[in-house]
């Protein structure tokens, strides 16, 4: 974590700071959703509360807090209370590997803007989101209740199927970048279009050097698979209102489902980052490098911290913009499309994204040998 | 006490005590859970060993498919909480098992430490071991996952394809075995 | 010994322990504030079933397409675990000369792979209804 106590503890609370910047954007998350929503629905939002609307959520969560703490008389306490607890737990340890900006130089240390490095991100990330499933069983079987435990193996049998889909849709990136880390990912993204091949450079002026230009299907299913594994529609009958009432987390009122939606907006974040980072260019500004942003940034002004600091900065705000526009593409697709049902979602994931997966991993292995 | 032994204990207790609550709760799904928590501790163990990929499949395969799958079917078949393992307790049942655990391991170790060519192979690879290790640090972190892949498809090709076999020979035999017993297609 | 530039486990380990911590604050706050639960009707205590009460016993039995899909899901699991080290040393592995090679041996095991996949759709495993 650092050689010394300084940097032990600018450590800490970075991750800390993560960790509540991931729950203070569930409620903006929930205000875009919720006036989003009514726009595509053509009618007003909460629009009372505050100026539009925007202390609404601030209510709901006072309501929350105040309302009773309630368990049936059947369920298991221990697994009843520790499901909401452990929701937190695999979004924000996922967060917290994704890098959002250039590595902040100040003094003698380097800090970099995510929680902690990891140099076998994917691989991290993936275990650790396929946690996600424990919270689902947790929560179901703890409300000792048949409905809540038929949603709760519903669920976690789609997020199982779905994460498939996802490791295998990643193999293509892998096999073109080479590398698990997710920085280097990113640094390979940099600058306009140009690869090998039969020996010659390929460039082009016009194009980014983005994922996406070089692996659609794969960002096709991932982006799919993302929506299946945080459960929003079209993918979300495991939670669906008027199916199975709520599925797993029936039971739950107050603060204890927030922490549901905490965990189920966590992992639409990381979904978000996480297909920016693969086929977006991350937090690289499109057409430009790093470098050619820090000679910018010197041209301003003379000072190595200021020149650290700005370019960090400019790296933060092309993230953000990105992360939002995503952000907005998961809740415009929720009111967008109607929902699937159990055996089609099934189907989806084991028939139709693993051979669609398959081939491209196939196709891309085929390439990068005939061009090397 | 360097935060690298503060460490390797905290683990250690932490694998150990999970490995205990396995045997010692009664309610199935606790124990199941409990296994979970070793999985982690063990893929915690891998990464200060620096086997960070190993570490990632451990999770991903053990914690993340292989558990759930056991919680899954506990749930399906809702199996009632066994007997208590021990008639006079957990905490003597669990003095017991430790006690237990430590006596054969000392035993295996003194024999172990005992044969002194088997100790002088032990620091032989050691030493190898340690010499490449100065070579590799001043490589990429990615090395060790590079060497894993290059050993894989290079020396263990054969076991690599046999692995693929062994998998589509246990999907096969299991879907044959449930639908057997009338599982997966009811009689309409 | 952890901290080599690979994994910063101490990291992970102290978001983890700060998240439990964190999280039972939460519920312990919520059931300061809102009050525990009082026992004011049976129905209320007991578990959700559209509006009536219980019907059926809880030991139903459920159907082992569960548990078929999660057993599937181990073995492909554990075939796309086996392409990330060759996908991360497929470029070196050409630099050396030896992509042919490896290449062919990863398309066998693909093979292996889709044939698995594509006798168990074919089989109807798993067909939900």
């Amino acid at each position: 974590m650092g050689q010394d106590v300084f940097e032990i503890t600018v450590n800490c609370i970075k991750l800390v700071l993560i960790f509540l910047m991931m729950v203070q954007a569930v409620p903006i998350l929930v205000w875009v959703e919720r006036r989003g929503s009514a726009f595509i629905q053509n009618r007003f939002g909460p629009n009372r509360v505050g100026p539009l609307g925007l202390l609404q959520l601030l209510a709901d969560a006072v309501k929350f807090l105040t309302k009773e703490d309630f368990a049936p008389d059947k369920a298991i306490r221990p697994l009843f209370y520790a499901a909401p607890i452990f929701a937190l737990i695999p979004a924000t340890l996922a967060f917290a590997a994704i890098p959002m900006s250039v590595p902040l130089e100040i003094g003698g240390y380097v800090f970099k803007i995510q929680g902690y490095d990891m140099n076998v991100g994917i691989v991290f990330i993936l275990g650790v989101s396929s946690l996600a499933a424990y919270t689902i069983l947790m929560a179901g079987w703890g409300s000792a209740s048949k409905f809540s435990l038929l949603g709760a193996l519903r669920a976690s049998a789609q997020v199982i199927s779905y994460e498939l889909a996802l490791g295998l849709s990643i193999v293509g990136i892998i096999l073109l970048f080479g590398t698990f880390n997710l920085t280097e990912m990113i640094n390979a993204q940099q600058g306009t279009l140009s690869f090998k091949a039969f020996g010659h450079t390929v460039t082009s002026a016009y194009i980014p050097n983005w994922g996406i230009f070089y692996q659609p299907l794969a960002a096709i299913i991932f982006f799919a698979a993302t929506f299946a594994e945080s459960n929003r529609l079209p993918f979300d009958l495991a939670e669906g209102e008027a199916e199975i009432v709520a599925g797993f987390h029936t039971e739950y009122g107050g603060f204890k489902m927030l922490m549901f939606f905490i965990g189920e907006y966590g992992h639409m974040m990381l979904g978000s980052a996480l297909m920016i980072i693969f086929f977006f260019g991350g937090y690289g500004i499109p057409w430009v490098t790093v470098e050619d942003v820090r000679q910018w940034a010197a041209g301003l002004s003379e000072s190595a911290t200021t020149i650290s600091v700005i370019t960090t900065l400019v790296h933060f705000l092309s993230f953000m913009i990105k992360f939002v526009f995503f952000l907005w593409v998961f809740i415009w697709v929720r009111w967008t499309l109607p929902r699937f049902r159990y055996d089609q979602l099934m189907d989806l994931g084991w028939k139709t994204m693993l051979p669609w997966a398959l081939g491209n991993t196939i196709l891309t292995a085929l390439v990068i040998y005939l061009i090397s | 006490m360097t935060p690298d032994v503060f460490l390797f204990w905290f683990l250690a207790l932490l694998i150990i005590g999970s490995g205990l609550a396995v045997l010692l709760f009664t309610n199935p799904i606790y124990s199941a859970l409990s296994l979970a928590m070793t999985m982690v501790g063990v893929a915690a163990i891998f990464i200060t060993l620096h086997a960070y990929f190993i570490a990632g499949v451990q999770l991903i395969v053990y914690a993340g498919a292989v558990m759930v799958l056991f919680v899954m079917v506990l749930m399906l078949f809702d199996i009632k909480a066994e007997i208590q393992a021990f008639s006079s307790g957990k905490i003597s049942g669990a003095i017991k098992l430790i006690s237990v655990g430590l006596l054969s391991g000392l035993i295996v170790g003194g024999i172990i430490m005992g044969q002194k060519s088997f100790v002088g192979e032990l620091s032989k690879d050691a030493v190898q071991v340690a010499e490449a290790q100065k070579v590799k640090k001043s490589t990429s972190p990615d090395a060790a996952t590079k060497e894993l892949g290059m050993v894989l498809f290079s020396k263990h090709i054969f076991g690599f394809e046999a692995l693929g076999v062994l998998l589509t020979v246990i999907a096969v035999g299991t879907v044959a075995l449930a639908r057997s017993r009338g599982g997966t297609h009811h009689a309409k | 010994m952890a901290e080599a530039s690979g994994m910063p486990l101490g990291g992970v380990i102290f978001l983890t322990v700060f998240l439990a911590i964190f999280g039972t604050f939460l519920i312990f706050l919520a059931r300061a504030i809102g009050g525990q639960r009082k026992n004011n009707s049976a129905v209320k205590r007991d578990i959700y079933e559209c509006g009536i009460p219980g019907q059926e016993k809880r030991e139903t039995k459920v159907s082992v397409k569960f548990y078929l899909t999660a057993i599937l899901f181990i073995l492909f699991d554990i075939e796309i675990i086996f392409m990330y080290p060759w996908a991360i040393t497929f470029r070196d592995f050409i630099g050396t000369g030896q992509g042919t090679f490896v290449f062919v041996s990863m398309m066998i095991f693909l093979a292996i792979f889709i044939f698995g996949l594509f006798w168990e759709i074919k089989s109807k495993a798993l067909e939900w209804d």
